[in-house]
């Protein structure tokens, strides 16, 4: 109980920061327009000049898969690697591990916070203007779509905090993690479906987008393709498996990675 | 002038040593950001793959264009890094030094920070464009062009981060908003060149050069076009014009130790 209210308390505080910073908001926006807008002007010629179809999906269909992956971006919980890595380069970890709340929950709450309004705020903002300007496909119109929608993205959640928070922590044996992280990411890229969606591409690539933890993350650029319907268990058992299996893998890390500090007062 | 280069050239050697003094980190940090780029080569070869030949582009032609901007993005971030700082000093009143040191300002200001992952950037690029030359049989000619046409890039790399970065002189906490007016510069930089037409084309080649830096340069390699050649070179060295003029008006409305730590 206690550990929600903290987790309440860091969101609601780190939105009402948001609030009053709206330049961050602006230069996120810029961001998504920056690299989405790009690509779909891009995406739209390239459909145009293959007759409106290509590999079986539409531009439509295309352009919605690249959203949800850049939206979710947009909420930036890969952060959370940094935040950690900075607290072992500065020491202020030794701050918090004294603390009588749980490090991890604290961090991934903060950066939950810190993208919480600027996800909501674009995402919805997004979604109304991409609706309007290209209209939305079928498969968004099924009744199993907003359901699957918000459990997606509560694991996408969940998952992306436990890969990036794995390759913060290995700070605590590599200080900087930045590498890791450049490559973790492209992983992401790569596999979620950013700048190449999903449905182009080739079979062993699409499996290995499916069955490893990097696309998995990103599952939520699949919600809007035809096979979704039939897929969606599927899939989200796979996220579930590498939550779990991942999520072992963090706690033990980081009773690893506490074991590592030596806390020297003063 | 040629001692402010020799200064530069001192600032950045001391740039290099710095960094070289942690170096596993450096040495991680290169490397990773050479692997880390193969991300891009990877994308758009499947790109292509998947939706065929676009405005005569080839997967050659892709490892070109990520040849061009790496290696162009390399030289500028790792021994310039100073450029994209300039929010930083800004909003924390450490500019200060850099108006009060007697050498030229902005070469002072673009040689105060070093990257080490810059230079994996760079590594990448050389490879790239080396792979690029053998796979398409360059002549000597075209290493000329390669070679004039990275300077250009630079040359326009520089101009942009300037220009870019300079903005935060206008605006109170300005690291995010220049973050992203730069991300809307690069990521152009990076994407297919053929899929660029019409409007697209005009945007980023005339009010946002970033088709300058590799796009319209692999083009030109390709086709040998002297004539696209020369306009690279001459629009390379207006924006460098445009981005020196606007720094020193920007520069004028500075504020000095516009933080409570008065500069750091």
């Amino acid at each position: 109980m206690k550990g929600i209210r903290l987790a309440f308390k860091i969101i609601n505080t780190l939105t009402k920061d948001s609030f009053h910073y709206p330049n961050r908001l602006y230069a996120n926006m810029l961001i998504l327009v920056s690299r989405l807008g790009v690509l779909l002007a891009l995406y739209w010629y390239v459909f145009k000049l293959n007759g409106g179809i290509i590999n079986g999906v539409t531009f439509i269909v295309v352009a919605w898969s690249m959203f949800f992956y850049f939206s979710f971006s947009n909420f930036n919980l890969r952060r959370i690697s940094r935040l950690i890595m900075e607290d072992v380069q500065s020491g202020n970890v030794e701050v918090f591990l004294c603390k009588p709340i749980s490090y991890l929950s604290y961090k991934i709450w903060w950066t939950f916070g810190l993208g919480f309004y600027n996800f909501i705020f674009i995402g919805f903002l997004g979604f109304i203007i991409l609706a309007l300007v290209i209209s939305v496909p079928a498969s968004m119109t099924i009744g199993l779509f907003i359901p699957t929608l918000i459990l997606e993205l509560i694991l996408a959640t969940i998952l992306t905090f436990i890969i990036y928070s794995i390759v913060g922590l290995l700070a605590f044996w590599i200080e900087d993690v930045n590498p890791v992280f450049w490559i973790n990411d492209k992983f992401v890229m790569i596999l979620g479906g950013s700048y190449l969606p999903v449905a182009l591409f080739p079979d062993y690539l699409y499996k290995i987008a499916i069955y490893s933890p990097f696309g998995a993350s990103m599952f939520v650029s699949h919600i809007v393709y035809d096979s979704w319907k039939v897929d969606w268990l599927k899939l989200m058992g796979i996220q579930i498996f590498w939550i779990i299996t991942l999520g072992i893998f963090l706690i033990w890390l980081f009773k690893k990675a506490r074991g590592k500090v030596s806390v020297n007062g003063g | 002038m040629m001692k402010e280069i020799k200064f530069a050239l001192y600032a950045i050697k001391k740039n290099i040593q710095s960094s070289r003094e942690l170096r596993t980190s450096f040495l991680m940090n290169v490397i990773g950001m050479a692997i880390n780029n193969i991300a891009f080569v990877f994308l758009w070869v499947y790109f292509v793959k998947s939706v065929g030949v676009i405005g005569g582009w080839t997967t050659y032609d892709i490892i070109g264009l990520n040849g061009f901007t790496a290696l162009s993005y390399g030289i500028i971030v790792s021994i310039f890094m100073g450029t994209k700082k300039i929010p930083e000093y800004v909003t924390t009143g450490s500019f200060d030094r850099f108006m009060l040191s007697p050498k030229n300002l902005i070469l002072r200001v673009a040689t105060s920070a070093f990257s080490p992952s810059a230079i994996g950037d760079a590594i990448f690029g050389i490879i790239c464009l080396s792979v690029y030359g053998f796979l398409i049989h360059i002549t000597i000619v075209q290493i000329i062009f390669v070679v004039l046409l990275i300077i250009f890039g630079a040359i326009i790399f520089f101009s942009m981060s300037l220009i870019i970065n300079g903005l935060s002189f206008y605006f109170v906490d300005a690291s995010s908003f220049t973050d992203s007016v730069f991300q809307l510069f690069m990521t152009p930089t990076l994407f297919h060149g053929g899929a660029f037409h019409g409007v697209t084309r005009f945007i980023f080649t005339f009010i946002i050069p970033s088709l300058l830096i590799a796009a319209i340069p692999t083009e030109t390699v390709k086709n040998l076009s002297f004539h696209n050649l020369i306009y690279i070179g001459v629009g390379s060295f207006i924006w460098l014009y445009i981005a020196i003029r606007l720094f020193k008006n920007s520069v004028r409305r500075y504020e000095s130790s516009n933080f409570m730590t008065f500069g750091n």
